[in-house]
């Protein structure tokens, strides 16, 4: 284990807790850390900075922002890719590794691509893989290969991550000085507010910065502004990913979701400093300012023993001073301006005797072996902008510093409508439009002076407490000036002949390769953008967008304060399809004889939500057991649970009215105490559902409907009344009844043996008619159906009932030989009676002339729906008939659903449903055939698997008991 | 995510309903022309601007007309059905006398 | 054959129990015979903490017991006749009968939950009294139709927010309020009615949902310490 050699003393207010050590590994290599550093922190402390290789040419990449903004600290966890290693805590155990490279991260023998840098233009995908025609064949594996970042573990642990919701009256984005001068307003005014913040610890730069000479007063205004959080929710190491309409936020917490409905939001999410452009200006060694104020404030981490700081602003004074006080020499302060402005913090930083040259930049990075850390900074004198003489000093070092300026935090503003400019006065991006409902404050709008930042946010508190209509009391006062200016230079830019004058790490982009897109024609940004793939890389732009834009002005001599930017939308950052998934709701609906089917060994399917009994018995004996179940109904007695059928009660004085204007049907003079069929059809003419209508009154229908399309009739058949208005109540009571099908010639003796109030006879009790009454002293509603085409009876009874009903129906059919069957014996035994079954013997174009079923539409009434889009395609004539044909030679395999009917080259119809019956001893099925191949006898053409041409042969449907006396004993 | 102030349940997550498209007059099925049917059921007016809409809260299955600007995604009003659809609609065939 | 098939096939075949008694059997419910229901009293392990529990986060299975519904336009004028006073509120709940709960849907839908004791005869009578000369006014099989779960304690709405869009928090959603509304994918009912000065709320949701909602609640509850609790412990909040 090595020692953390560049570990600072303890100090208060460090986000590591030195008490207690935590031991992990980085590449095979074990380190110890504190609880409370990062990946990239505990690495920095023992002077392990490599964190991973660049995209494309393999370059060694570092500690960059320290914040979780830059794609250089990427890292690969044993069951997560793409971790952000500098903001990703360690934790016992961890196994950290590099990711894209070859044999190991210190030593890639991909490195090489860097040399071929010269031959990977801007846009080389489109240029160099398509030609000649095919070349993408050939070259695609090994781009794959080299492409995307980290590995997914397959068969990673799946964790548990789940969604809350929220509602306040004001959140607030952000917890540095502004966001908690805000939320602490809000609070003082008696509002519900919630305060997010991305890092572990609230603060923004007052946790890392330095305002004063003497680097104390962050730490008073921390406390201070802490202190004033009563009464404020605060979420730390959360991020709001996005902004949706009417204030909708999505939070991430570890494992968590919130979707927060906000009443006003107060965007206080800071700015990010922008990386300077020189040659080598990506080797590790080379970050933020503010990244090494995080290291050596956050974590007591020395980020070098020599430094250059090139910088623009006083911040980068003030990190000169962190880093002398840190025991980190500095060899130079670069100040890029001619005339540095004053002010304490510089002032004291030439005091302490720091040199410093004004005019001056870095010019070069030069680097150890293999690029791996800096080891100098050649400066140069600025000429012009962008130039530069060469010929000034080299300085040692082992840390550069770059403090050029900001660029704000704009992108949850953007996706709420913000706009977003250029402003050549501070030469930062600013807002130039904040919609309703949402106010800004701190140094995304523009404002780095801390006094003003603070005032600022309490000014955004106070409005935001206004607008939600809480008591605000007096406007507080917002100095006018802001500390805007002197912070961002104008032009960081200073473009090496050499190269390697990155402005986009993530997908090593250099400023050659933004001039030539331009020259290639590409000159909006957003076409720059997606030809030289700038800002498209993990970091989306965070540190590349200011730059690019910058050039494409330049280039293309517009200006910059017209150009714009590149669109930004959710989320801000990456998220994990855990997060986006949380808890998989699936509703699933049981019927009342669940657990029975599941006792006798049912094989369950589903069905819409519901789980219904596919057939009874083990996998393995599956065609056995269905075509047992299917010859007992035939033979002898079955029963089956149709509890999942929907159920839909009309009642009033228009009930028959509004059945009549529903279906296809006739139903105004249907005779009280007797069933009919219900055909649906949509707008259209298409078939849409079917059931029957059982009349227990002049006023009152109950409709069954199929199982998956119950909840849109129901939905349809109020739309429908909402217009027309007809004297009718339309309730759904599927879940309400659980219902059975009792079906064979035996059905009516084992339901005599439980129901003795109702005269069961053929004449008293006719095929089609419905009657109430008790079954095994349960109130039931019994109907004589015919739909597996044997005697039957549907019996639906108050699903708190089933249980008891199944059982008492399997008690009275025990002598008589009953047994359960399920879906797939239905699906049979309904198919030899040529019964279709929506959406699957009809499609999204079927009207009923086409399915056979014009019988079930009545012309004589004035309308129904579809009825006139139906008279249309009729008129028209039809192009394909749903037939029977059978297939007799059983030794020919049985078509499938889907399998074509075709004539020759031409495809006329498909296969919808076909089985091999044991009942009929031959295979048949429905198919679409021409209009001209109905005629039964026709022979028709089945394609089935392997291309092979099989014959079938039209016949009249129904295949069994054509005269249905069998349903109607 | 929007919300939709729905006349019976309140404000609520735009996902808690659906939308079935503008609210259209339908021809007399009995009376119109082929064409007129046709434009009825396939072809919508898709005017960009402000729009009547049907929309359903799903839980309680409640239909109710929404008027918003499809330009800007603003909605500028919720109410019952019953506002426009006042009365009892009638259909009768050609032969018969036209109510 | 195992004793709730029993049960089913014997004596007791009448009596009223929960759509998902297997899932509460399964916590270790016993049962108590409430009016014609088969009721999950207590969880066997002592009332104090079933007590504590739902003062902070408990479930309760009320499905078996006596409620009933009314649809149509003109359900105000018969419940009117039958002298109850429901309010012209929708999406509000009254307190109706004795202990019983007249929980207005809409202008023309209501639920009559009866007293969670089942000492209320409000239902029953309701229903015997229903004929269908009353206009539009029609019965709904309330008690088929939908499981009926309570939950109680401080910690309700935090569950809630979980798996509901709505707001439930007690200063958002005051007593006797309704939300109909989405609750992990599937429509439901919410009602709240305190019991005492424990926060509490019905949630009636599709019968056959019951044992699918049953375990989406107790592991939404899971991270407050939530659990079953019976009918007794929430009686006894009532006091």
């Amino acid at each position: 284990m090595t020692t953390a050699r560049n570990r600072l003393p303890e100090r208060s207010g460090e986000w590591v807790d030195r008490s207690s050590t935590v031991n992990f590994s980085f590449d095979g290599t074990s380190y110890q850390g504190f609880e409370g550093d990062t990946i990239a922190s505990a690495l920095a402390a023992h002077d392990r900075w490599i964190l991973s290789r660049s995209f494309k040419y393999r370059r060694p990449r570092g500690v960059l922002t320290m914040a979780g903004q830059d794609a250089n600290t990427l890292v690969q966890l044993p069951d997560e890719p793409n971790v952000l290693a500098d903001t990703r805590l360690i934790s016992n155990g961890l196994r950290v590794e590099g990711q894209n490279f070859d044999g190991s991260l210190e030593n890639d023998r991909g490195a090489y691509m860097g040399l071929f840098s010269k031959f990977l233009p801007v846009g080389f995908y489109y240029k160099t893989f398509f030609r000649p025609r095919g070349a993408w064949k050939l070259w695609e594996p090994i781009v794959r290969a080299r492409a995307g970042l980290g590995k997914v573990n397959e068969k990673a642990h799946h964790g548990y991550y789940d969604k809350a919701y929220g509602w306040y009256d004001v959140v607030v984005i952000g917890g540095g000085p502004a966001g908690m001068a805000a939320a602490a307003t809000v609070a003082k005014a008696g509002g519900d507010v919630l305060l997010v913040e991305e890092n572990v610890q609230l603060g923004g730069s007052l946790a890392y910065a330095r305002f004063d000479a003497d680097g104390k007063k962050a730490d008073a205004e921390l406390s201070r502004l802490k202190a004033g959080l009563d009464g404020v929710t605060v979420m730390t190491g959360a991020i709001c990913n996005g902004w949706f309409p009417d204030n909708w936020l999505p939070i991430i917490q570890g494992n968590r979701l919130y979707k927060i409905r906000a009443k006003h939001v107060v965007l206080a999410t800071g700015s990010i400093e922008q990386p300077m452009v020189f040659h080598n200006n990506d080797l590790p060694g080379i970050m933020q300012a503010s990244a090494a104020q995080r290291l050596i404030r956050q974590y007591g981490v020395k980020p070098g023993n020599r430094a250059v700081i090139a910088t623009a602003n006083a911040d980068g004074y003030a990190t000169a001073l962190d880093l002398k006080q840190a025991g980190c020499e500095v060899a130079a302060v670069l100040d890029l301006r001619d005339q540095p402005t004053n002010g304490a913090v510089v002032t004291a930083a030439r005091d302490n005797g720091i040199p410093v040259f004004a005019g001056y930049t870095a010019y070069e990075a030069l680097a150890t072996k293999g690029n791996k850390h800096i080891r100098a900074v050649k400066s140069a004198k600025i000429t012009g902008r962008g130039e530069c003489r060469d010929g000034a000093d080299t300085f040692e070092c082992d840390l550069l510093c770059m403090a050029t300026g900001y660029s704000p935090t704009h992108h949850l503003l953007s996706h709420a409508g913000g706009e977003v400019g250029y402003d050549g006065q501070s030469s930062m991006f600013c807002v130039r439009e904040v919609p309703d409902g949402i106010t800004i404050a701190g140094s995304l709008n523009g404002s780095y002076d801390l006094d003003a930042v603070i005032a600022e946010g309490c000014f955004a508190g106070w409005t935001a407490a206004k607008a939600v209509g809480l008591k605000s009391g007096r406007q507080p006062r917002v100095p006018n000036d802001r500390g805007s200016l002197n912070q961002s230079h104008p032009w960081p830019i200073f473009p090496h002949p050499k190269g390697k004058d990155f402005i986009d790490y993530d997908e090593d982009l250099q400023v050659r390769d933004i001039q030539n897109a331009i020259k290639e024609g590409y000159e909006h940004i957003e076409l720059v953008k997606r030809y030289s793939t700038v800002g498209m890389g993990p970091s989306q732009g965070r540190h590349s967008a200011l730059t690019s834009v910058r050039l494409t002005a330049d280039e293309t001599g517009q200006d910059i304060e017209e150009i714009g930017r590149t669109t930004s939308r959710p989320p801000f950052t990456a998220e994990t399809f855990g997060v986006l998934a949380g808890r998989a709701f699936e509703p699933v609906r049981h019927t009342a004889m669940h657990h029975r089917h599941a006792e006798l060994g049912a094989q369950m399917m589903p069905a819409g939500l519901w789980m219904r009994p596919a057939y009874y018995g083990a996998k393995a004996d599956r065609n056995a057991a269905i075509e047992a179940e299917a010859v007992n109904v035939r033979t002898n007695v079955g029963l089956i649970d149709v509890s999942t059928l929907g159920g839909l009660e009309i009642r009033g004085p228009d009930a028959a009215e509004f059945m009549n204007r529903m279906y296809t049907f006739a139903y105004l003079k249907q005779p009280v105490g007797r069933s009919r069929y219900v055909l649906l059809t949509d707008e259209t003419g298409v078939i849409a559902d079917d059931g029957v209508a059982c009349r227990f009154a002049e006023n009152h229908f109950y409709v069954t409907a199929t199982t998956g399309g119950v909840d849109n009739v129901y939905r349809s058949m109020l739309w429908r009344n909402a217009q027309w208005r007809l004297d009718v109540d339309v309730t759904n009571v599927t879940a309400a009844y659980a219902g059975v099908n009792i079906a064979g010639p035996k059905s009516r003796e084992v339901l005599a043996k439980v129901c003795t109030d109702i005269d069961l006879s053929a004449e008293a009790f006719a095929y089609m008619e419905i009657r109430t009454g008790t079954v095994a002293g349960i109130p039931a509603r019994l109907l004589r159906v015919g739909f597996v085409g044997e005697l039957g009876y549907e019996i639906h009874v108050p699903s708190g009932q089933g249980e008891a009903l199944w059982d008492a129906m399997l008690e009275a059919g025990q002598d008589a030989g009953i047994r359960p069957f399920g879906v797939e014996a239905q699906r049979m035994l309904r198919l030899e009676k040529g019964h279709i079954i929506i959406s699957q013997d009809t499609d999204g174009l079927t009207i009923p002339q086409e399915a056979g079923m014009a019988w079930a539409i009545s012309r004589k009434k004035p309308y129904f729906v579809g009825g006139r889009s139906i008279d249309i395609q009729v008129a028209r004539g039809v192009e394909r008939e749903l037939v029977g044909f059978e297939i007799a030679d059983t030794s020919v395999p049985a078509p499938e659903e889907c399998h074509l009917t075709v004539r020759g080259q031409e495809i006329v119809g498909r296969v919808t449903s076909a089985v091999r019956s044991p009942n009929l001893g031959k295979t048949v099925g429905l198919a679409y055939v021409a209009p001209d191949q109905t005629e039964p006898g026709t022979e028709i053409d089945i394609k089935i698997d392997g291309g092979r041409i099989i014959k079938g042969q039209v016949v009249k449907l129904p295949f069994y008991d054509p005269d249905g006396a069998r349903q109607e004993m | 995510m929007k919300i939709l102030n729905c006349p019976l349940n309140g404000p609520r997550n735009i996902s808690e309903f659906i939308c079935a498209g503008e609210v259209e007059v339908e021809p007399d099925p009995n009376r119109c022309s082929n064409a007129e049917w046709a434009e009825y059921i396939f072809l919508h007016d898709n005017d960009a601007g402000v729009v009547q809409e049907w929309w359903c809260h799903v839980p309680t299955a409640y239909w109710f007309i929404v008027e918003r600007n499809n330009l800007t995604d603003e909605i500028l009003r919720t109410f019952p059905s019953t506002e426009i659809f006042t009365k009892r609609q009638e259909y009768s065939r050609p032969d018969q006398e036209a109510s | 054959m195992s004793d709730a098939t029993q049960a089913a096939s014997g004596a007791t075949a009448t009596l009223r129990r929960a759509f998902h008694y297997r899932d509460l059997e399964k916590a270790g419910a016993t049962f108590k015979t409430v009016t014609d229901a088969s009721v999950a009293w207590s969880y066997g392990d002592g009332q104090k903490a079933e007590t504590a529990a739902a003062s902070t986060l408990g479930i309760a299975d009320l499905s078996p017991l006596p409620r009933t519904g009314y649809k149509g336009r003109d359900i105000a004028k018969w419940l009117t006749k039958q002298k109850l006073k429901v309010g012209d509120a929708s999406n509000q709940a009254y307190p109706c009968g004795k202990g019983s709960l007249a929980a207005k849907l809409a202008p023309g839908e209501v639920v009559i939950l009866g007293a969670i004791d089942g000492s209320d005869p409000l239902p029953e009578k309701l229903d015997a009294a229903w004929t269908d000369k009353n206009g539009l006014c029609f019965a709904v099989p309330r008690r088929d139709a939908s499981f009926w779960f309570m939950i109680t304690g401080t910690r309700t709405s935090d569950m809630f927010a979980k798996i509901c869009g709505v707001d439930l928090r007690p200063k958002s959603f005051a007593n006797h309020a309704i939300a109909q509304t989405s609750v992990a994918r599937s429509n439901a009912i919410i009602i709240r009615d305190d019991l005492g000065k424990v926060p509490a709320f019905h949630i009636l949701s599709d019968s056959a949902s019951a044992s699918y909602m049953w375990m989406c609640l107790l592991d939404a509850m899971q991270e407050f310490g939530g659990r079953p609790v019976g009918l007794q412990t929430v009686l006894s909040l009532c006091k």
